[in-house]
């Protein structure tokens, strides 16, 4: 297993590699100019190419990619061409709000989304079961950003009990950093909450109709071991798998949600760095992002083997 | 139908009140929370032509002179000036105790040094350097200038309260690349910048700076008289989306909004906040047009042109329908300010005849030649302003090519001056802020020298603003510029299209906030 884990991790390398030659290669035949940008609507085409020659903008792809690449094997992620601040710097600023918040919307789906699948794939057929789907559709249809809104409309600003924006850190104390993610990760995880109860009712469904689940049922084992317990671990690899993809859901929700409630994450520095054409945090912020899926990629890989015995690396 | 963001708030606040008991957001006694408009992403406000930067730098520099409400230049940095040699050499003098935040004394060197980095992006300083033979300190408190010809506004220059406004810094600075933003906040002005506690993107504070030395006389007034700070900190959040900004003013977890989109001001007006209008110059739009292309290529095209253009409509479709938020018809120059004239004015009066404008156009030579419209998709204004350009455009029997691309795109585009087929534009919006269009040194897009995007040339244009700025008094000044406006009537450098009004948003706990643009002296607890 640890052989298995180690080449994995290795074998990231080349696809962080693709992936960093194709994110360069697509910003640099993308339009805009950072100059233009910074030069603002009434500069001349001469400021903005002193601009851009002193960004080194004018460069040759080549020299630029080598030269970017070459900052990154030695740890260096860049200077940010707006700021001036390392991109590293900027990241770790924003990583946390962004970490907390898909940390506590994962929490809060599994703890919300299994039971409810669970619960209806149990009760099929029934009005339980069509209230849940029908709850899963609404929750799938509805934008992250209406939810955002109306969470934000009742809960802070009609009854006053959370705040409406903001983000406050996790060393500041606990409740004061729950209390500011309560609203968006709701907001973000309705659809994804949505989406990994439709999936753990299909995957129980089938599984309650095997044998061993009549067996335990004959045996006299309550319905909740044998739902829980049985039914739900074998059950458990579909849902492991689209928790996983999930998490590229969560982190294309997190540019919503930290745009609705105005908390300070990589969603929000992502945003910014496009529209303003600032490559260098564009490419760390992608370099990052493909290296968390990777990994969460191996932890589902791992985790299949948690849940089902027979899968062996 | 559709459900925006907007319309959804908008609903919520039309909502029955559900309030129970709630959490209570105290309101601070010493730290003032502001959200602004953008986020300053650049801290060197002579790099940066963003209007944030330029609030940043009235927080944490000075300038030598101030400019209040009224558009009056006074002394600030300065004790005041002695102008002699017939009018050729003026004497600044530095007053007593000015400090930078560093804690060394503010020098004559360091603000010759500044003055020019600042002239060599700015067009109003590079005029007055282009008049100056010689700039230099001849001792720790005099700056001289010595000038080739006289330059009688010179404090006016240096007081600009704009973009890109005269800031000193240290000589160290200052001496620096100003194509090259500084990365260093040291200035003399009534507050530090706290850079620990910088979030770029969300965050940023503001320490009032202890020893700094407001001055004695006059009264608070923009950036001019004593700025006399009542806050120990400032916070400005930045908040992408204003909707969230009013949001946090009504839930009491911010202080102040300094501009609330116009549609969500009845949502602010019921809780109890406070909504003003700064700013009186408020914004200027124009529709702007490629002079080195087809079809505005032709003078007689942009002439006929003048007859389709309905700046109501323009205005409307930015700040709605309240007369309040919107100034229609304006000229080249800001409603309100002086150098403002009904000069030409009548052309915008009375209902649109597109007929006739089509067959003006057809006469003036307009053979349906493809106007490719750029309209930044992602500008709260601008994309109003284009959408309703395209239209005018259309009826006025064009053929349009509507060019929705996002902003940085468009600023990249509209610097090429290829024919349309090869990637180039024929037309575009833009909003500035009115006090960019004070007068013909600040109005770039009135220059005509061809440097700015349009390419408008024109020596008459040049001559007029050369005899502007040598005039020796303020009816001299008006009456050039009445000149220059109907000679842009006559060339059309750009379609002027209106001016609206941007109201700010603060809770009932704050007062004393200061006509023109956000600063944070004279603003206390209530």
């Amino acid at each position: 297993m640890l052989s298995y884990i180690l080449r994995r991790i290795l074998s990231t390398l080349p696809v962080m590699a693709i992936v960093a030659l194709f994110v360069f290669s697509l910003l640099y035949i993308a339009p805009g100019d950072p100059a233009a940008v910074i030069a603002g609507d009434q500069a001349s085409p001469a400021d903005v190419e002193r601009i851009r020659q002193s960004l080194g903008l004018d460069r040759p792809f080549l020299v630029q990619f080598g030269s970017w690449v070459w900052d990154i094997l030695h740890g260096n992620l860049g200077t940010s061409i707006f700021t001036n601040l390392p991109v590293s710097k900027m990241i770790a600023q924003r990583i946390e709000p962004t970490l907390s918040l898909m940390a506590i919307t994962l929490v809060l789906t599994i703890l919300v989304a299994v039971p409810l699948g669970v619960v209806a794939a149990w009760k099929a057929g029934s009005w339980i079961d069509r209230t849940i789907m029908a709850f899963a559709v609404f929750a799938f249809s509805l934008p992250v950003f209406v939810v955002g809104y109306v969470l934000a409309y009742v809960f802070a600003l009609q009854f006053e009990w959370l705040p409406v924006q903001g983000y406050t850190p996790l060393s500041n104390g606990v409740w004061p950093w729950f209390q500011n993610l309560i609203l968006p990760s709701l907001a973000l995880g309705s659809v994804y909450i949505a989406l990994i109860a439709r999936i753990t009712r299909a995957s129980m469904l089938e599984v309650l109709q095997q044998d061993y689940v009549r067996t335990a049922r004959a045996k006299g084992l309550d319905q909740r071991s044998i739902l829980f317990v049985h039914a739900l671990k074998n059950a458990a690899v579909p849902i492991v798998t689209v928790i996983g993809i999930g998490i590229a859901l969560l982190i294309g929700g997190a540019v919503v949600t930290e745009s609705v409630f105005a908390i300070p994450g990589l969603g929000r520095l992502t945003i910014d760095a496009i529209l303003r054409r600032d490559y260098p945090v564009i490419q760390g912020i992608v370099l990052v992002f493909s290296f968390v899926y990777v990994l969460v990629n191996l932890m589902v890989d791992v985790t299949y083997t948690l849940v089902d015995p027979r899968i062996r690396y | 139908m559709i459900v925006s963001r907007r319309s959804l708030l908008k609903a919520a606040a039309v909502a029955p009140a559900l309030s129970l008991p709630g959490t209570v957001r105290a309101q601070s006694q010493t730290t003032l929370r502001f959200i602004p408009v953008i986020d300053l992403t650049f801290i060197d406000p002579i790099y940066s032509t963003a209007q944030v930067s330029r609030n940043h730098g009235f927080m944490v520099y000075d300038t030598l002179y101030g400019m209040n409400s009224a558009l009056e230049v006074s002394p600030q940095m300065v004790s005041g000036h002695v102008v002699s040699n017939d009018d050729k050499q003026w004497d600044l003098t530095l007053r007593d105790g000015l400090l930078w935040h560093d804690g060394e004394r503010v020098l004559a060197r360091d603000c010759v040094a500044s003055i020019r980095r600042w002239a060599a992006r700015d067009g109003f300083g590079a005029e007055l350097m282009a008049a100056t033979d010689e700039l230099s300190a001849p001792d720790d408190r005099t700056i001289r200038f010595r000038l080739s010809r006289p330059f009688p506004l010179l404090s006016a220059a240096l007081g600009k309260a704009a973009i890109q406004a005269p800031f000193m810094m240290p000589e160290r600075l200052a001496s620096q690349d100003p194509f090259k933003p500084l990365t260093e906040v040291v200035g003399s002005g009534p507050f530090r910048f706290v850079v620990d506690e910088r979030v770029q993107g969300a965050r940023n504070v503001y320490a009032r700076f202890d020893r700094y030395h407001p001055r004695q006389d006059g009264k608070p007034d923009w950036t001019a008289g004593p700025k006399i700070v009542h806050y120990d900190r400032v916070v400005w959040t930045t908040m992408p989306d204003a909707a969230t900004g009013v949001a946090a003013l009504q839930t009491r977890e911010q202080d102040w909004q300094e501009t609330t989109p116009h549609d969500l001001l009845p949502v602010l007006k019921r809780s109890g906040v406070t909504t003003r209008i700064l700013d009186p110059r408020g914004y200027t739009c124009m529709l702007r047009v490629n002079h080195l292309q087809p079809p505005f290529d032709n003078p007689a095209i942009r002439r006929a042109l003048l007859g389709a253009i309905d700046q109501s409509a323009f205005m409307t479709a930015v700040a709605g329908e309240d007369p309040v938020y919107q100034t229609a018809p304006i000229g080249f120059f800001a409603p309100g300010t002086p150098m403002a004239s009904d000069v030409g004015l009548n052309v915008f009066r009375g209902p649109r005849d597109m007929a006739k404008v089509k067959a003006d156009l057809k006469a003036a030579g307009y053979n349906g030649e493809k106007v490719v419209l750029l309209v930044p998709t992602n500008s709260l204004a601008q994309k109003p302003l284009g959408d309703i350009a395209a239209d005018m455009l259309q009826q006025a029997g064009m053929n349009v090519e509507y060019a929705g691309l996002d902003f940085g795109i468009v600023l990249q585009r509209q610097l090429k001056k290829e024919p349309v087929a090869q990637g180039g534009w024929s037309a575009g919006v833009g909003n500035w802020q009115g006090i960019d269009w004070l007068n013909p040194a600040g109005n770039s897009n009135l220059r005509g020298d061809s440097k700015v995007a349009g390419w408008y040339k024109s020596e008459k244009m040049g001559a007029l603003r050369s005899q502007w700025l040598a005039a020796p008094n303020l009816a001299e000044q008006q009456r050039i510029c009445r000149d220059i406006q109907a000679l842009s009537f006559e060339e059309i450098p750009y379609f002027p299209i209106g001016q609206y009004k941007q109201p700010t948003a603060y809770r009932s706990g704050i007062t004393g906030i200061l006509d023109g643009t956000a600063v944070f002296w004279n603003v206390k607890p209530a």
